[in-house]
């Protein structure tokens, strides 16, 4: 404008240097980039998207790398029932787990807000982050073993059912009378003939092992007929001196049996033997009796849910092979996705608690957006974690269910990695895991461009 | 130690030109405030200097070295920062020490300038903390013994005393003009504060939307700005401007207001006849050369006001007045005791009369700086 | 992506005291609370009583696991032992996987710290041509599946000789540790002022002496975050190494514990001892860097 001091025209007091980056400049910038990038560049190239371009390519060839194949790998992998089990499965991991573990992770974190010891219940409830999805599926295997003895689930399960529905004195499959019974549909024990009063029954037992006798048993007694009633003894008919249908001297009897006297129109009257064996139904009424050991004496006790079984939660047993392949749902998956969400709960709790914290500090408004996305984050990254699910799985499910609850990411290392291992078809298996991801892949590169 | 030029320097980011044909000589040893609103390319000039920007165009000489292509370390330049910059991870000693240990001093003479710079600043006691544990004021002064120790060509100094408050602000400004003194090294010191620029500077350049305005002692931009801008910015409370038409009457000149009349005398008036009759003008008298109501009329601009507001600050009243249906205001003494409601005369010598040029913004006066 | 908000916001876990909005009398609070307090006691237990179970197992003698559950040793602490233990330390097959793994882990966490503490310094320190592509590229990478690389860098390693061995799991590990590395490290980074890099360029440091004085320094929070992450990703992983190191003669615990699981009742003594000891180490990093743990997982769940 006005006052300045003109110096000239450009380059007059300089001589005729021209301005911008000299050459040499520019390299050595170009070579600080490369010295601090290279190292990311080199693994990430050869180690990732190399690798990822020629899985696509190689999933068009056969089990030999060079024979080309076109689509083949795939149309074999949708008509496979394995591989459509696997699909079934994260489908059904997918819709299932993001739901439930963002649920848990919210209602945790809501309520953590209301205690003092919510630094402890926090870290209790992270911890199994910490530990590798392999060695939590092994501590799930315990947990859900079947056997009511060795299982956690099962034996606070049994607790229950065998509180409802006690069990019999007399467990065990083996259990057979040795004189002229049949067994009822019930399981209980009843007389071929019919008894009059006066009479006296002889039930004498055999298949119990010395030590289910319980211990205040005495040695047995032959009945005396009561007049008008109908008396008995029940025994263990089990003497190597003495014949069956017997009461052999050194036989025990088998007390705390619930015997029932079965007439015509229904149960006349029960009884309960003694030490001894003895049983009796005094001043019955004229007519046909039989006598009967009650279903209950024999009940076995709780035998455990098998949660790692195939049992299918849904019926299928009338549809055709692949109908039944996508449509099953067995217990073990369910008991999978149980155990892991003991796992992720934890995440999806302190995800969705930073969220209730913004919640309320900030403006009602801003931080309603705030905690839905943060659920939001919780489903995606879910998803993702789901479709790879691999350790949890090799871990949780003994052979029998393997095969049942198999998953995408084991199948592709299945395919590939063991027994003869076809690569070809083992490629186009993680190729279709890559395509189910890329939506997700496409969201999250548009957030960070946006 | 070094002079630093600024040849025709252009900054262009895009299509937005940050820095539009700078062209400036520091002299070895000067300190020169560029000042100017914020946005008005004095920081990018800065940088430029610096080296954290790369030029578009024109050159920056260091001394007689065009520095145009060469790195920061080796222009042998300074700069402290408005946020300071401190490495929030070392200590002050290591802070100081920084530079000089990367310049492969022995360490026995990296301690000594480390030392001599904490006396100077008075940091002795605190070289063992952490920027963290350091007040505003002291952190301030780090990022000063940081520049020190390294005895550079020149300092680059940014907006340092922005994040001060007022009472260290005024304190450090003298502190820094002392510290040039002792120095006597060249230093560039950017600012968006006309206050700090009058009193710090050896010379001020001002600047606006990119290019500069005019550069020259606090006094010459103080009595003969070159242009309204300046003008405006210079001074505090800033200058009044009344913009009305020349009337030629013989000797005289008025200018001609809505509904008002000021009869300008002396330079004043000559600036505003050598217009020509009914040209408009714009004259400029600052608050501190208001009288009110003095006797007698020779040499005076008279301007018939109405007081609405009186502020009281201590020695001084500021009055705020109409005129004409503008707002004037004059900084008076006390004793004059102006009351609101009050009609009143405001004089100023004509001698003190900016007039400018309206649509040029470029002042009239025939002594100013061309 | 998702980790952007999580690693500034989501450090709530270390109890995060906020002021209550209103208080009600102290009884009305404590009968209000009972019900949620035992919910969460009950849920703590849940969470608790499956590891709990392993540690005990682990101490008892497989026929014990056979006849009784392992909450009946409670009542008999008697019948606990360390044999189990002794046995899988003294045998050699554990130990030896246990330092497998370590071996493992070690290299694969420090070269991504390092390597990803580098790139990410390019793409926010300096200037070059296509930076913004390659970040967006990074974040594309980070979901990829790491089963779309196994079978060609299974092959790649048997033309370099690194198949079965630790260093081509190592590399495997570093490079899919990497995308999500770069970006923790780049969202860290851009925290950092760009005038204190200023200063230390006008003090006369190069890109390598900010690198190294500067930024690294000032980084340590996330690079504490990331280096747990990734240690705990490789301590725990199981398919890399199954992959590369299946029949190898060293092979790190997940894997060798996986060896032992067809026969997971005869072996319970083996796998519940070495299963435990291969969760220590977690465990020990999770209770003594819970901060940084959770926010390195936080941070790094979306992998």
């Amino acid at each position: 404008m006005t006052t300045v001091p003109v110096l000239a025209e450009p380059g007059a007091l300089t001589g005729s240097v021209a301005p911008g980056r000299p050459p040499g400049r520019r390299l050595r910038s170009d070579l600080v980039t490369a010295l601090f990038m290279g190292p990311a560049a080199v693994l990430l190239g050869a180690i990732v998207v190399y690798p990822a371009v020629a899985t696509v390519v190689r999933s068009f060839y056969g089990r030999n790398a060079s024979q080309y194949v076109g689509l083949r790998n795939y149309r074999t992998l949708f008509g496979a029932t394995t591989f459509l089990v696997a699909i079934r499965n994260n489908a059904v991991w997918v819709i299932v787990f993001p739901f439930f573990v963002t649920f848990f992770g919210l209602v945790f974190a809501v309520l953590t807000e209301r205690i003092r010891w919510s630094t402890a219940f926090k870290a209790i409830v992270f911890m199994p982050m910490a530990i590798s999805l392999f060695a939590s599926g092994i501590i799930w295997r315990i947990v859900y073993e079947t056997d009511p003895h060795r299982g956690a689930i099962n034996a606070a399960v049994g607790t229950v059912v065998d509180a409802v529905h006690p069990p019999g004195l007399y467990r065990g499959v083996n259990i057979t009378p040795t004189g002229p019974m049949h067994r009822e549909r019930d399981g209980a024990l009843v007389t071929d003939q019919t008894l009059a009063p006066g009479t006296v029954a002889l039930v004498g037992l055999t298949g119990i092992a010395p030590g289910a006798v319980p211990p205040r048993a005495q040695p047995a007694v032959a009945p005396s007929p009561v007049p008008g009633g109908i008396a008995g003894v029940v025994w263990r008919d089990f003497s190597p001196q003495g014949g069956p249908g017997v009461v052999d001297p050194g036989e025990l009897g088998l007390p705390g049996m619930h015997v029932k006297l079965v007439a015509a129109h229904g149960t006349a009257a029960t009884a309960t033997s003694d030490a001894r064996g003895l049983f009796a139904f005094p001043r019955l009424g004229p007519g046909d009796y039989r006598v009967a050991l009650d279903a209950s004496n024999f009940r076995a006790g709780f035998g455990g849910v098998e949660w790692l079984g195939t049992r299918s939660l849904t019926p299928t047993s009338h549809l055709g092979e692949t109908g039944r392949s996508l449509l099953t749902l067995p217990l073990v998956v369910i008991s999978e996705i149980f155990a892991t969400l003991w796992i992720w709960s934890g995440f999806a709790m302190v995800v969705i608690g930073a969220g209730l914290a913004a919640l309320n500090r900030e403006v009602l408004e801003a931080a309603r957006m705030d905690g839905a996305s943060e659920c939001i984050v919780v489903v995606i990254t879910m998803i993702i974690n789901v479709l790879k699910i691999f350790d949890i799985i090799l871990a949780i499910a003994p052979d029998s269910s393997q095969q049942a609850s198999n998953v995408i990411a084991l199948e592709m290392w299945r395919v590939g990695f063991t027994g003869t291992g076809d690569f070809g078809l083992s490629s186009a298996v993680a190729v279709f895991l890559f395509v189910l991801v890329v939506p997700v892949m496409l969201l999250n590169v548009r957030r960070i461009r946006g | 130690m070094a002079a630093v030029t600024f040849d025709h320097l252009v900054k262009r980011y895009g299509d937005n030109l940050a820095v539009n044909d700078l062209t400036l000589r520091i002299d070895d040893g000067e300190f020169l405030v560029l000042v100017g609103p914020s946005g008005c390319g004095k920081t990018t000039a800065l940088r430029c200097l610096a080296g954290l920007e790369e030029i578009t165009g024109g050159y920056i000489l260091i001394g007689d070295r065009v520095v145009n292509d060469l790195p920061p370390k080796q222009r042998d330049i300074a700069m402290v920062f408005q946020s300071y910059a401190l490495y929030p991870h070392m200590t002050v000693h290591d802070n100081m020490a920084f530079s000089i240990r990367l310049h492969k001093l022995p360490k026995a003479e990296v301690a000594a300038k480390v030392r001599e710079a904490a006396r100077i600043l008075g940091l002795e006691g605190l070289l063992d903390r952490k920027p963290g544990q350091l007040s505003g004021g002291q952190r301030q002064r780090v990022a000063l013994g940081r520049a020190i120790v390294r005895d550079p060509a020149a300092f680059l100094m940014d907006e340092p005393l922005s994040n001060l408050d007022a009472k260290l602000r005024v304190q450090t400004r003298a502190e820094i003009a002392r510290l040039h003194r002792r120095l006597g090294t060249t230093i560039v010191y950017v600012t968006h504060d006309q206050v700090e620029a009058m009193t710090m500077g050896e010379r001020i350049a001002v600047m606006r939307d990119g290019v500069l305005q005019q550069v020259g002692t606090p006094k010459e931009l103080y009595e003969k700005p070159g242009n309204l801008f300046v003008a405006g910015f210079i001074g505090s409370p800033a200058m009044n401007f009344l913009t009305g038409r020349a009337a030629l009457d013989g000797d005289g000149v008025r200018l001609v207001l809505d509904g008002a009349e000021v009869a300008l005398s002396g330079r004043a008036g000559a600036a505003a006849r050598s217009r020509g009759e009914g040209s408009s003008v714009t004259v400029g008298m600052r608050p501190e050369h208001f009288e009110v109501g003095p006797q007698g009329g020779q040499g005076l601009v008279r301007l018939p006001v109405q007081v609405d507001v009186v502020e009281f600050l201590g020695s001084e009243e500021l009055v705020h007045a109409t005129f004409a249906g503008s707002e004037v205001v004059a900084l008076v003494p006390v004793a004059s005791e102006v009351k609101v409601g009050d009609t009143l005369d405001l004089a100023v010598p004509d001698t003190l009369v900016q007039v400018f040029d309206p649509d040029t913004e470029l002042s009239l006066d025939g002594d100013g700086p061309r | 992506m998702t980790a952007t908000a999580m690693t500034t916001t989501a450090e709530s876990l270390p109890g995060s005291a906020r002021p209550r909005a209103r208080r009600r009398p102290r009884a009305v609070r404590l009968l209000t609370r009972a019900p949620v307090n035992a919910v969460l006691a009950a849920v703590a237990l849940l969470w608790l009583v499956p590891s709990f179970g392993l540690l005990v197992t682990s101490f008892r003698p497989t026929k014990d696991y056979f006849a009784s559950g392992w909450w009946r040793a409670l009542l008999h602490p008697a019948t606990l032992t360390v044999s189990n233990y002794r046995h899988v330390l003294q045998t050699g097959g554990i130990k030896d996987a246990l330092f497998t793994t370590a071996l493992i882990t070690v290299p694969a966490t420090v070269l991504v710290v390092v390597v990803a503490s580098l790139a990410a310094y390019a793409l926010v320190f300096l200037r070059w041509p296509g930076r913004d592509a390659v970040f967006v590229a990074l974040v594309a990478l980070m979901v990829v599946p790491l089963q779309m690389a196994l079978i060609p860098v299974a092959t790649l390693y048997g033309h370099l000789g690194l198949f079965g061995t630790v260093a081509g799991v190592v590399l495997f590990h570093t490079a899919f540790g990497l995308p999500f590395a770069i970006f923790l490290m780049r969202n860290f980074y851009t925290g950092i002022p760009k005038d204190l890099l200023e200063a230390a360029r006008i003090d006369g440091a190069g890109d390598l002496m900010m690198f190294l004085r500067i930024v690294l320094p000032l980084g340590r929070p996330a690079l504490a975050s990331l280096g747990i992450f990734q240690f705990l990703w490789v301590w725990n992983d199981l398919l890399v190494s199954l992959v590369f190191l299946g029949g190898a003669r060293h092979v790190p615990i997940t894997v060798a514990i996986f060896s032992q699981l067809r026969q997971f009742g005869p072996n319970i003594d083996l796998i519940s001892s070495a299963s435990f000891l291969s969760m220590i180490v977690p465990l020990i990093i999770f209770f003594s860097f819970q901060r940084y743990f959770v926010r390195g997982v936080l941070a790094g769940a979306v992998k």
